[in-house]
């Protein structure tokens, strides 16, 4: 990893179950972030308002807040804007994704999703920030048609309007639209995004990134869906 | 047994009402016969000392108690009432009773009845004769063979006369008497005052004789005597001298009667051989103003007080030998029914002893009308009877409507209970007749104890699988992660073997806990779902060409119609439960089958078939493949199996507002799964 003591980046992990919070901790120390964890709401949001993290990782349910993380969520967000926040739950229901991801989290993870992902997932939010914050170097641009992809910078803009992704949303539509009218079924399109969810979370997924797309261009229909098998992009 | 037939059982048992009505009015009646017995009894017994005070005005000799006996020819005189004809008939007599035989050593058939007005003694003899032998002229009894009757008359002053009646000719002849002529020589001479008529039948002849009173004493020896064969019958004074004896009613008896007796009642007095003395009153049918029912009451059918056990009046006017007479001239007073020959009338009769110095001389015999008693029974049983009955349908109808009440209650809460727990496995908490107080309602409030606690349970079984989808995801989390992380510490290549394999126990974890929240993970999603109207047709073109390579060597085949089918619903979901049909349907279907996906248009709907050429349903199994949790198959591959694919199924095509069916198919070659989408 090319970053000395200085430049390492903190990570703050508020997870209420000490075994994982102590697993996430190692693995992402190995990876040589600098981690805080937490195990509430409360000492989180005390520890945040002294110095803010580089990095959140936050469980929504914490101790006896069943929805505590978006809680935390929505104060940190207030604190920083462009803090990049993950979620990771043992929940996997599509509500909670929206909601978290509706309340600005960059990402939504499992718990299914594996540690050398999880480091993966961190590095590539990292690695976003950075490249928007360098100047513009047209490496790993895809176009097609109205859609750019700067693959660098993790950024995509449809008619030149930035629609904003997800980290997972992102790696789904770079898969799709790297190789335009081939068919990508769910497996393919999670090992893209680096995760681990089941159909319904991708098709959800799916759903809200035509959504995001369709925001900005009411005719957007280049995500098909192709039953049984996967989507694929059509231009 | 239905409830209503019980009730209706029960409600019958209240024909013991009548029943019991009929029992009283049975007891009734016989109280009231006991009664009107002793009533009468009593009346016997008034009437009875009162004539034994006067004996001169009862008997016409108060010392004569010579006994009755017709074989020494004994004469009961009927009192008659009006002047008879001399016509050689006893019709116009007015006695019911029949002539009497005349008593006879050799066979000859004779019979003989007297009757007295106050001014004559009248007697009738008919005599089975055939052969008519005249009289001779000059005619000497002594020594002229002829059919003729003898008499002999015994004078109030104790001599007595012979006479005899003989004729050339039948009609009104004179008794002739013999009298010693003036030529020393027996003649006959006729006595004019005594006068009888003689009748030539086909069976021989009558005759009807009329003496005067004043010749008759009280002894009278008649004998009919057969011209040819010299054969006889009845007796002659010279062979009876103490026979003939005329037994008189007693005059003024019936007056001095007529004040004792009471309307209805008819009063007899008789001497000690039972031969009535006097008679007075008369049998009234019924009580003064009223008419006797038109028809007998129909219950006397089912309550009758054994009348048919009495014995048959007897109809002997003359002579009264009943039992109660028998009894009373053996000192004792006796009451009896008697029913009449003819209908079903009763009479009541009592007789008192008729005593004379301490000795019976006779008897006092009262007679009433039973059927006086009869009527006041008859209409008061009636009335009981059809108030009784009354009772009875009223209770019955109440009864009934009241079992069809009961049992439509029940039968609305076993509807109610056997629905309960619908099809789709969900449950109606809600019982009819929970808010009756009764024990009906008692009994569907436990039902909704019941359900409500199975519901409970139900739902803790639907939301396991989520729940511990979700509560053991954290745990397996756990391992996982520490196993990444023990991997990441470099591990020796035998150590990172046992590694591997913790981590494919994991992923096995994973998917069967992935497997168990499927349902909890689809009811989710369904609240999400996205309406569009889509072409069913291509979904299914797509999904098969998809199943084809995915679950080779299986083959498909589609039959879809040519043009597109758009419905209205959420893609993805109907995917999904495409691939729950297609996943169950290749499980079941043995290699080198076939998976049939036809989509017809029917009536009203589209119809989804999935159908393969797997073993047929059991019939067990109907209508609950696609409950929640349901699971029967045997184990035949790795993956976990928790009875939700077809779950998932039935609530994506519910919430289509369609519906989900399977089964077999017609040939038996397979099973069909049937989901029917509403048409846009």
């Amino acid at each position: 990893m090319g970053y000395d003591s200085r430049m390492k980046k903190h990570i703050a992990i508020v997870e209420d179950e000490p075994a994982l919070r102590e697993n996430y901790s190692a693995a992402l120390a190995r990876h040589g972030y600098l981690i805080k964890t937490y195990g509430n709401r409360r000492t989180a949001m005390q520890a945040f308002q002294i110095r803010l993290p580089d990095l959140a990782i936050i469980d929504i349910s914490l101790e006896d807040e069943a929805e505590g993380g978006f809680d935390l969520c929505r104060d940190l967000r207030a604190l920083s804007a462009g803090l990049p926040i993950i979620f990771l739950t043992a929940r996997d229901s599509e509500l909670d994704a929206v909601s978290g991801l509706r309340l600005g989290a960059d990402d939504f993870l499992t718990k299914d999703v594996s540690l050398p992902h999880l480091a993966a997932r961190v590095a590539a939010l990292f690695r976003r920030i950075d490249a928007l914050r360098r100047p513009d170097n047209a490496a790993e641009i895809v176009r097609r048609g109205a859609l750019i992809i700067d693959g660098e910078k993790m950024q995509t803009t449809w008619n030149g309007a930035p629609v904003i992704l997800s980290l997972t949303e992102f790696w789904i539509v770079h898969a799709l639209a790297r190789n335009p009218g081939h068919v990508k079924n769910r497996q393919q399109l999670m090992d893209a995004a680096n995760v681990v969810l089941d159909d319904n979370t991708i098709t959800s997924h799916i759903k809200r990134m035509r959504r995001k797309f369709q925001q900005i261009d009411s005719k957007f229909d280049a995500i098909q869906t192709v039953y049984g098998m996967g989507y694929r992009w059509v231009e | 047994m239905s409830i209503r037939l019980q009730l209706l059982i029960v409600a019958l048992t209240t024909l013991v009402l009548p029943w019991a009505g009929c029992q009283y009015a049975r007891e009734l009646e016989t109280a009231l016969r006991d009664s009107q017995e002793k009533s009468l009894l009593a009346s016997a017994g008034t009437i009875a000392n009162a004539l034994s005070a006067q004996p001169q005005r009862v008997f016409r000799d108060p010392d004569d108690t010579a006994r009755f006996d017709a074989a020494r020819g004994d004469l009961y005189v009927f009192p008659l009432h009006s002047q008879p004809l001399l016509d050689g008939y006893r019709d116009d007599w007015g006695v019911a009773a029949d002539p009497a035989p005349m008593p006879t050593a050799t066979g000859y058939g004779a019979r003989i009845q007297a009757g007295a007005t106050e001014r004559y003694l009248y007697f009738y003899v008919e005599v089975d004769d055939p052969h008519f032998e005249p009289e001779p002229s000059d005619v000497h009894p002594e020594r002229d063979r002829f059919d003729r009757i003898d008499v002999t008359l015994q004078r109030p002053d104790g001599t007595r006369q012979y006479y005899f009646f003989g004729t050339d000719a039948p009609g009104l002849i004179a008794a002739q008497s013999i009298v010693n002529g003036g030529d020393g020589r027996d003649h006959a001479v006729e006595e004019p005052r005594i006068q009888a008529f003689w009748l030539e039948t086909s069976a021989g002849y009558h005759i009807e004789a009329r003496i005067p009173s004043s010749f008759v004493g009280s002894r009278l020896w008649v004998q009919a005597q057969d011209g040819r064969g010299g054969e006889k019958a009845g007796v002659d004074a010279s062979g009876e001298p103490e026979g003939g004896r005329l037994f008189f009613t007693t005059a003024g008896l019936d007056e001095l009667l007529g004040t004792f007796v009471r309307a209805g009642t008819r009063a007899t007095v008789v001497d000690a051989n039972a031969l009535k003395l006097g008679v007075a009153g008369n049998l009234g049918t019924s009580l003064p103003g009223e008419t006797a029912p038109a028809t007998e009451s129909w219950y006397r059918r089912f309550m009758t007080v054994d009348t048919p056990g009495y014995p048959l009046q007897s109809s002997a006017p003359g002579r009264l030998d009943t039992r109660s007479v028998s009894a009373a001239l053996a000192g004792q007073s006796h009451a009896q029914w008697l029913r009449s020959a003819a209908g079903q009338e009763l009479l009541l009769t009592a007789a008192a002893p008729l005593s004379v110095d301490g000795q019976t001389r006779g008897a006092v015999f009262l007679e009433q009308a039973g059927d006086q008693l009869l009527g006041l029974r008859d209409r008061a049983v009636t009335r009981l009877l059809n108030l009784t009955l009354l009772a009875t349908a009223a209770s019955v109808i109440v009864m009934l409507g009241f079992a069809t009440w009961i049992s439509l209650r029940i039968g609305r809460l076993r509807d109610a209970a056997d629905t309960a727990v619908g099809s789709d496995g969900r449950i109606r908490l809600s019982m009819p007749e929970s808010g009756s107080a009764d024990e009906i309602g008692a009994l569907a409030r436990g039902f909704e104890r019941l359900l409500a606690r199975l519901n409970e349970h139900t739902q803790y079984l639907r939301t396991l699988g989520g729940k511990l989808s979700h509560e053991l995801r954290t745990p397996l989390t756990i391992v996982r992660s520490s196993l990444d992380n023990l991997e990441s510490e470099g591990l020796p290549d035998g150590q990172l073997l046992y590694v591997n394999r913790a981590r494919e126990g994991t992923q096995r974890l994973q998917s069967i806990l992935s497997a168990l929240g499927a349902a909890a993970r689809v009811e989710e999603s369904i609240k999400q779902a996205e309406i569009v109207n889509f072409d069913l047709r291509d979904l299914l073109t797509s999904a098969v060409a998809a199943y084809r390579d995915g679950f080779a060597p299986a083959r498909f085949a589609l039959e879809a119609p040519p043009d597109p089918c758009f419905v209205r619903g959420a893609p993805d979901l109907l995917a999904q439960m495409l691939d729950k049909l297609i996943e169950n349907a290749v499980d079941f279907c043995p290699t080198g089958g076939t998976i049939t996906v036809r989509l017809e248009r029917a009536q009203g709907s589209y119809v989804l078939g999935v159908q393969n050429d797997g073993p047929p349903i059991p019939p067990a199994l109907h209508g609950r493949l696609f409950e929640s949790l349901f699971e029967q198959r045997q184990g035949r591959d790795d993956k976990p199996h928790f009875g939700l694919g077809l779950y998932i199924v039935r609530l994506i095509a519910e919430f289509h507002g369609g519906t989900a069916v399977a089964a077999n198919r017609p040939d038996g070659g397979g099973a069909i799964f049937t989901i029917s989408l509403p048409l846009i």
